[in-house]
């Protein structure tokens, strides 16, 4: 199998975004002059004329060689288990209260980023913050007390990447964090994996936090909708509580708006039903809720560099760890395989081929084992 | 004569004012028709510039003191008539002077003062732009001589120019009617030898008297219009005996060349050029409507082959072709060459070789007028010394910069935002100057005009922002109407008034913004944000050198949905600005940091932002910038994405 092509703007633009493929994760945005991300969505500003850009180099959605990307990332091709590459499981909270409670679920994510910035494992990271309008985008962070601020969920999509483009480039970043989705955690091995000279400052990549994610919000339609039912600039927080709630909430101030879950999939974006992965894959440590045990996250420890940082943390009693239990692993593992399944679903039936998985460039081998899971 | 500096130049140099009479002066052609209007002792003269017309108005304000007249430039072309109208009631010849465009502006009153007469002088200057060199239309104004009952005079060598607009007076003052003269862009702004007469002082008695109470209006308008066709019987009378016409060559030419304005000089070169001048005979006709019937006919009736030569329209042909028509016997059979035949062509400008080769076909003579790969080899040769683009703005330009906010604004908010267009230099944002952001242009002030119909399209669907751009000038001249419509009706756009202060697309001619008035003098100024919120609406003001403050608003404004906004994005024309100071900025690339064409770049300087003093190095793959054109304005430092354009104070 030959590498997949790497192409300019004009064809990432053709291939995706035009496509309605777009993730928005932000990998292609800030780069150059001519893609940008502005209010949920990207924007090409200009033809550019580059034939091989980073921009389709990154992008998730275009033609992936997934085994170069797992060997960037993790020195070994592809994995195909129902959650992806994993040297350990786990059921980890932050030890800390006050961590706890200002984050979702058990504040893993926050206490370990925290961490690896106090430790120097990374001088800082890049997170997603929200702004008044709801309107998510990626931010430096380099002092450990701030990381709690942006300890929230965003169930928007979010360009976080379009932070680590602009940060990266600084020289007093040397070592850099990113807490991201899958998508965003796929983008970040292909920048690994990627062939060009520009290496778009990877080398100081030391460290990808995948966040769980079933699917993001479009920002412009879901404001929209949202807007009707509670004021955007008053939200605080926002949730979707564990079945059999089947419900999204919105907290601001004192209150807080519930609307019915199958309300909200409207505004699910249209690449997310193409999106084969759940748990980030392709991240170091990918976090998510421990679904029935409250004030618990699920952290499935994937690379060495993971591995050293989840050690270190416990041993300084940062998180607190303890066993998942074999029924939440194995409903993890059947939620990550029904997403895998609708996706390919998805791309079977966008290209009405089984040759044509869109974006999916896949050996035989991984391609067989894939299909007949 | 000494050329040391503006103000020696002032004092040295002789002026159309003051040279002496009878003497021989080099003279573009709008500085003859000044002159002669000197000659005729105007006091008033008033235009709206617009090129090819811009230099009579303007070289008469140069001297208003030195010859004692009075002139304005006026805020459109309809004023400027009715103003110079007013000052021929009340005594006093006037002069006004328009580009072909402008007299449909005008149009309105000329019907009305075609039927209602003068009293002194009038003489209304009409400049017409065939091939459209710096027009948006290339339509010929000599039908509305025809169609409004006017004398009509087409000056066809420099020294015409002057002389008939001098008679012009005269021909006004006898018949009580304006007189229109049409001139084209060559015979406007091509230089030739005048011999001057002498000037003459404007009377000082100005009074409005009308000797009947309907003297000075079109009513009765069946009885004035009579009388308007009676005085193009009496012009007709006239013009047969006018030195204006002429013929040459002859006694019975082979073929008989009708010829006026322009067509004259091209039509000479092409018989010389041919050699044809015991064949071809050339009628030169200087006094195109009414034509001397008897005059015309005695030459018609020497040939039987007529090739009629003028710009733009078949005007002159179709009223030869009436008058052939009203009494075929008179002149004999005649075959017609020219616009409807095929031999000179109905659009563009004509010039000798079109002329010539017209000639060669009719009389099937083998001539090839021009050389073959003519224009190959021109491009060839000057191509070593300049570098291929189109159209576009100076460098420096603040409306460069103001459209490379526009465009990207329009990108950002993702409704497919359109802009409808105006008339001035921005209207180069058609091409890619302006990144093809002007997506409608016909007139001056319909950008605003069209934006209030597309404003009002939501309830059939419509969802794209609309934005609306003019000029200073352009918002002065004709926007002001449209804006209070679409505030009445409610429509939906937001107005860019892309403010340069200046009327630049003409020649920087001062305007109602500036301060300072056709004569040089101190000026009140209508000062266009307060005008606007005196009207109700929201009014942003941004300096366009200011790309993201520029850009940002006007997506804030694009999203205020709902009535008329209005943004005014205000900095100097470049060139008027360059004309007083040294540049703001010394610009230069740090080469290290250009990435020339490699990814996170693509050459965005040179080949997107495309400011003609940003170039690119092709043998070092680096961008340049070319220390002569420069202006120094530092916008592009601010779009480079690796900051290799470094910005110096100079």
């Amino acid at each position: 199998m030959s590498p997949p092509e790497i192409k300019g703007n004009l064809q990432l633009r053709a291939d995706v975004i035009d496509r309605g493929l777009c993730a928005l994760c932000g990998a292609c945005a800030g780069i150059c002059p001519y893609l940008v991300a502005h209010r949920g969505r990207i924007v090409a500003l200009d033809d550019c004329a580059v034939e091989r850009g980073r921009c389709y180099a990154f992008c998730p959605r275009v033609a992936t060689d997934l085994d170069a990307a797992s060997n960037a990332v993790f020195g070994a091709p592809f994995d195909t288990a129902p959650i992806g590459r994993v040297a350990q499981v786990l059921m980890t909270r932050a030890a800390r209260e006050n961590v706890r409670s200002s984050a979702q679920y058990g504040g893993t994510v926050s206490a370990i980023v925290a961490f690896a910035i106090e430790r120097g494992f990374i001088d800082s990271a890049v997170l997603t913050k929200s702004d008044a309008s709801v309107l998510p985008a990626g931010v430096l962070v380099r002092d450990p007390d701030d990381v709690l601020s942006h300890a929230r969920s965003n169930y928007v999509a979010a360009p976080t990447l379009a932070a680590f483009n602009r940060e990266a480039r600084r020289e007093e970043v040397r070592r850099v964090g990113v807490v991201g989705t899958p998508c965003q955690a796929l983008a970040l091995a292909k920048m690994r994996a990627s062939p060009l000279e520009n290496r778009n400052n990877v080398e100081k990549l030391s460290l990808v936090v995948g966040l769980f994610c079933t699917w993001a919000l479009d920002l412009d339609s879901f404001t929209r909708f949202l807007a009707e039912k509670t004021p955007l600039d008053r939200i605080s927080k926002f949730d979707i509580p564990p079945p059999p709630a089947n419900v999204f909430q919105a907290f601001s101030d004192s209150t807080s708006v519930s609307i019915p879950l199958d309300e909200v999939r409207r505004f699910i974006r249209p690449s997310c039903n193409v999106c084969l992965d759940m748990t980030a894959e392709f991240a170091d440590v990918s976090v998510g809720a421990a679904e029935g045990v409250e004030g618990w996250n699920t952290l499935i420890v994937r690379s060495e560099r993971g591995r050293e940082l989840v050690d270190a943390a416990r041993a300084a009693g940062v998180i607190e760890t303890d066993a998942l239990p074999d029924e939440n692993l194995n409903h993890l593992k059947g939620a990550s395989l029904g997403k895998r399944r609708r996706a390919l679903a998805n791309i079977r039936q966008t290209t009405g081929s089984d040759d044509d998985l869109l974006y999916l460039e896949l050996c035989a081998e991984t391609r067989s084992r894939l299909l007949a899971e | 004569m000494s050329f040391g500096s503006t103000a020696e130049r002032t004092i040295d140099m002789a002026n159309i004012a003051t040279f002496e009479k009878g003497t021989s002066q080099l003279l573009m052609g709008n500085e003859a028709i000044a002159r002669g209007a000197l000659e005729a002792g105007i006091g008033f003269a008033a235009a709206y510039p617009g090129t090819p017309s811009s230099e009579i108005i303007g070289s008469l304000a140069e001297v208003a003191k030195d010859a004692g007249i009075y002139v304005e430039w006026s805020i459109n072309e309809k004023v400027a008539l009715e103003a110079a109208a007013a000052a021929a009631f009340a005594g006093v010849r006037s002069i006004v002077a328009m580009k072909q465009n402008g007299l449909s502006v005008a149009l309105d009153y000329l019907m009305g003062l075609a039927l209602t007469g003068t009293r002194a002088g009038i003489v209304l200057v009409t400049c017409d732009d065939p091939g459209a060199l710096s027009s948006t239309e290339e339509e010929d104004s000599r039908i509305v001589a025809k169609w409004a009952c006017l004398p009509l005079l087409e000056p066809g060598t420099f020294q015409e120019e002057k002389d008939m607009t001098r008679w012009a007076y005269d021909l006004s003052e006898e018949l009580k009617s304006v007189v229109l003269i049409r001139g084209v862009t060559r015979t406007s702004h091509a230089r030739g030898d005048v011999e001057v007469g002498e000037r003459v002082p404007p009377l000082r008695q100005a009074k409005f008297e009308p000797s009947n109470p309907l003297e000075f209006t079109s009513l009765p308008a069946p009885f004035k219009h009579l009388a308007a066709n009676q005085k193009i019987d009496k012009a007709r009378e006239i013009f047969e005996s006018s030195p204006f016409n002429w013929y040459q060559g002859p006694d019975k030419p082979d073929l008989l060349i009708v010829t006026c304005g322009s067509g004259w000089f091209y039509s000479l070169e092409a018989v010389t050029a041919l050699e044809l001048e015991k064949s071809v005979g050339i009628l030169k006709l200087g006094t195109t409507w009414p034509l001397p019937e008897k005059l015309v006919r005695e030459h018609l009736s020497l040939a039987e082959e007529v090739l009629v030569v003028e710009e733009i329209d078949p005007f002159l042909e179709g009223n030869l072709k009436e008058l052939v028509g009203e009494d075929p016997s008179a002149v004999g059979p005649i075959k017609f060459y020219g616009k409807r035949s095929g031999h000179i062509p109905v659009a563009g400008e004509i010039n000798p070789d079109i002329v010539t080769a017209a000639l060669a076909r009719i009389l099937d003579i083998e001539h090839r007028p021009v050389q073959p790969q003519y224009s190959q080899k021109a491009l060839a040769l000057t191509s070593q010394f300049t570098h291929g683009r189109m159209v576009g703005f100076c460098a420096g330009c603040p409306h460069r910069a103001t459209f490379w906010s526009i465009k990207n604004a329009i990108k950002l908010d993702g409704r497919n935002g359109f802009v409808s267009g105006d008339i001035g230099c921005y209207s180069m944002a058609v091409g890619p100057a302006g990144y093809w952001q002007i997506k409608t242009m016909q007139s001056m002030g319909s950008g605003t005009g069209m934006a209030c119909g597309f404003g009002k399209l939501a309830e059939f669907g419509f969802t794209q922002p609309v934005i609306a751009v003019c000029g200073d000038s352009t918002f002065y001249h004709a926007t002001i109407p449209a804006i209070i419509s679409g505030i009445y009706n409610r429509a939906n756009f937001t107005l860019l008034v892309l403010d340069n202060s200046a009327t630049a697309m003409t020649g920087f001619q001062p305007h109602p913004g500036t301060g300072r008035s056709a004569m040089g003098e101190p000026a009140p100024t209508v000062d266009i944000p307060t005008l606007c919120r005196a009207l109700g609406v929201r009014v942003e003001e941004t300096d366009p050198f200011d790309l993201t403050g520029t850009t940002d608003k006007l997506l804030d404004l694009m999203r205020d949905d709902g009535g008329v906004r209005v943004m005014v994005v205000k900095r100097e024309c470049a060139l008027v600005r360059a004309r007083r100071e040294k540049p703001a900025y010394k610009m230069r690339i740090d080469v290290e940091r250009c990435l020339g064409e490699s990814c996170g770049c693509s050459r965005l300087c040179s080949r997107v932002f495309q400011c003609p003093a940003l170039m690119w190095d092709a043998e070092k793959g680096v961008a340049a910038i070319d220390s002569v054109l420069c202006a120094g304005c530092g916008v592009c430092a601010d779009i480079c994405p690796s900051g290799a354009i470094i910005r110096e104070t100079a």
